[in-house]
């Protein structure tokens, strides 16, 4: 675009702003000091609050054997990229769009709103098509608060970070409350304790 | 009578003689939006929360132009191609020229009010392209080419049964329908669409002027689809959606949930730092930024109304508003409705032709309780007021019983000789309102019965010891 139109914007703004006294940038919203455990419960309460089921797995062996029978239930999965070998599902892959099963790497999870924290690296279609959503994440990664969990991502931002907070809802029609609308209609998060070496 | 937001009284009057369902519909809805908003704000020190925020946005706001400069130098270094706005047709035109570049034939679009702001969907009808509206309630309404009637639940005025109605109209579903299948039937077609799409456009709901990020708050994940199926998407954003910092995002995202549908955060929230980068597998080639003024500015300049300009377009003060729930949106005959419409429309279309809007409120001041942004809403509906009556812009008569008003109530003798003469006034003019002029005052109040002595007389005869 021109850039005179811009100029104009930026010389209004100026000139609307001549008079006016400067207003100073606060400082962050001080965080909410919890313990890990008080995390844990908080983000187990919320996740489910919103709909989602969590499952906490001691470390990357239980994690599988809990993945190998929690799959039984589907005949198809589509993975992220960032899903450590040997948690990607032993199901026929298929592409997001045909599969029943998304299963995702998270970078972190916010306790405060019961949020993971989906990166575009881990490939986009994965965390958004499938009817159900799998997404591991370390308990490591597991933050009081949704501005630490987002403080954490700074320094390396993927092109899109998507905060998945439960099941894809809608209340549009008659104000009754429908899952799946778009997005999974299903969330599980499983929060691994131990992610080993 | 085409919609407009002078047309207001007429519209409103319209609304709730022919259309009860819609204020049962709204009443109902706004009503469960206001009560799981006091829920999410008692959860948190709301107070310690409203202020930060208000001094974040005063902070952005008065350094409004340093931080358009940040931010557009930061999407730029993301790979984001950076348009400037003037107004609407400006906007149209850069989006007309992408379309046309990219040969786009199939869009969908995330809600977004700017667009509405923008009349996008007629823009792009024009250019031969389908569009897709990918909320539900803004797909309901599209397929019944209605504007939304709420910046956040755009089809609130319609209940069950009408929508019903709608599927059933256009593609053929049963009349008793649960809502699930109904979706099921949106999801199917709105798929399709999603991986068919060249273009995406959506709006946003901030955008952090040090990393470039455009943030986006949803439910449905038809944002985040819309963001990421297309091979290009464009973001409208007003310049006011600024905020300084990305460590600002999660005060703001979780404040503008808690407000807008009592959560504490949309179920997907989009944080968008680009196109798809190397080594990334999927995502759009291109994003575009449109930053949009479209009257912003003005706004910006007037030494009342710029405060209007923090607003984060949750609809709290709309779900809290006792007039707007009578109607819903439409009779405001503008894009923004309720309480915010009200002082927003005269501020970004002037105030000739928006001057009804600010009447449309009782002044009970549950809008500025509401606002996340503090808001000063019902000072600035008076402020609007005044400015209209000063600018001449009221019935003359209306001006002149409000100056005999005023001369009568600051000067005593005549202050007494009036009252004396309502004494004498027959019942019949007080009781049975042949007074013409106050009859929409009168209709729906008893007759006025003064009391055969005023208090000061009473005082006088010892009566009132």
């Amino acid at each position: 675009m021109l850039p005179i139109v811009k100029d104009h914007i930026l010389a209004r703004i100026h000139r609307a702003l001549e008079h006016r006294p400067k207003s100073e940038l606060p400082a962050p919203m001080p965080v909410e000091k919890i313990t890990a455990e008080e995390t844990l419960g908080r983000f187990r309460d919320r996740l489910s609050g919103n709909g989602g089921e969590l499952v906490r797995l001691e470390n990357v062996n239980a994690a599988r054997v809990w993945l190998d029978s929690f799959t039984k239930a589907f005949s198809s999965a589509a993975c992220g990229y960032l899903v450590p070998a040997a948690l990607r599902p032993g199901l026929p892959e298929l592409p997001a769009h045909q599969a029943q099963l998304g299963v995702s790497w998270a970078l972190g999870a916010a306790a405060e709103t019961g949020s993971v924290l989906m990166s575009s690296r881990d490939g986009r279609l994965t965390q958004l098509l499938p009817p159900t959503h799998l997404v591991f994440v370390s308990e490591a990664r597991l933050y009081p608060s949704l501005s630490e969990a987002l403080a954490a991502l700074k320094t390396d931002l993927p092109s899109a970070i998507g905060l998945h907070s439960g099941p894809s809802k809608s209340a549009d029609i008659g104000q009754i409350m429908v899952k799946g609308v778009h997005g999974p209609g299903r969330l599980v998060v499983a929060l691994i304790g131990d992610m080993g070496p | 009578m085409k919609a407009s937001p002078n047309n207001y009284p007429e519209e409103a009057a319209l609304v709730i003689r022919e259309h009860p369902e819609v204020r049962a519909s709204v009443t109902g809805a706004t009503l469960n939006f206001d009560q799981n908003r006091r829920k999410a704000y008692s959860e948190i020190d709301t107070e310690a929360w409203r202020v930060w925020a208000e001094a974040v946005k005063n902070h952005l706001l008065t350094h409004l132009d340093g931080y358009l400069r940040q931010a557009e130098a930061s999407l730029v270094a993301n790979g984001v191609q950076v348009h400037w706005a003037e107004d609407a047709e400006a906007a149209q035109q850069i989006l007309a020229r992408l379309v046309r570049e990219n040969q786009v034939r199939t869009v969908v679009k995330a809600k977004s009010m700017l667009s509405e702001e923008l009349g996008v969907n007629p823009l792009l009808e024009s250019l031969g392209a389908r569009v897709f509206e990918t909320d539900l309630g803004e797909y309901i309404i599209q397929l019944e080419n209605e504007p939304p009637s709420h910046i956040v639940g755009p089809a609130i005025h319609k209940n069950l049964e009408e929508i019903r109605q709608v599927f059933h109209r256009h593609f053929g579903t049963a009349l008793n329908e649960t809502p699930e299948a109904l979706a099921a039937v949106a999801r199917k077609r709105l798929r399709d669409a999603f991986l068919r799409a060249e273009m995406g456009i959506s709006g946003a709901n901030f955008l952090a002027a040090d990393t470039g990020t455009i943030a986006l708050i949803e439910n449905e994940g038809n944002i985040r689809l819309s963001t990421s199926t297309p091979r290009i998407h464009v973001a409208l954003v007003g310049i006011e959606k600024l905020v300084p910092r990305f460590s600002d995002l999660a005060v703001f995202l979780s404040l503008t949930a808690r407000a807008a549908t009592g959560q504490r955060l949309g179920t997907f929230v989009s944080l968008i730092q680009g196109p798809r980068k190397p080594g990334e597998h999927d995502g759009p080639e291109q994003v575009h930024v449109i930053l949009v003024d479209n009257g912003r500015t003005s706004v910006l300049a007037d030494p009342e109304a710029w405060e209007t300009l923090r607003c984060v377009r949750c609809g709290a003060c709309l779900n809290a508003c006792p007039v707007y729930r009578q109607t819903g949106g439409h009779a405001y005959g503008y894009v923004y409705s309720g309480p915010i419409g009200a002082v927003l429309a005269p501020g970004l279309l002037g105030l000739e032709a928006a001057k009804a809007l600010p009447y449309a409120s009782s002044l009970c001041g549950a809008c500025f309780e509401a606002c996340p942004v503090r808001i000063p809403i019902p000072k600035l509906l008076l402020a609007w007021r005044s400015r209209a009556v000063e600018q001449g812009m009221t019935p003359r008569f209306e001006a002149a019983a409000i100056r005999a008003y005023a001369f009568t109530m600051t000067h005593p003798l005549l202050y007494r000789l009036a009252a004396r003469f309502i004494r004498y006034l027959p019942d019949q003019v007080l009781d049975n309102r042949v007074v013409p002029v106050v009859k929409a005052w009168t209709e729906g109040r008893a007759g006025l019965k003064p009391s055969p002595k005023s208090f000061r007389e009473l005082w006088e005869s010892g009566e009132a010891q």
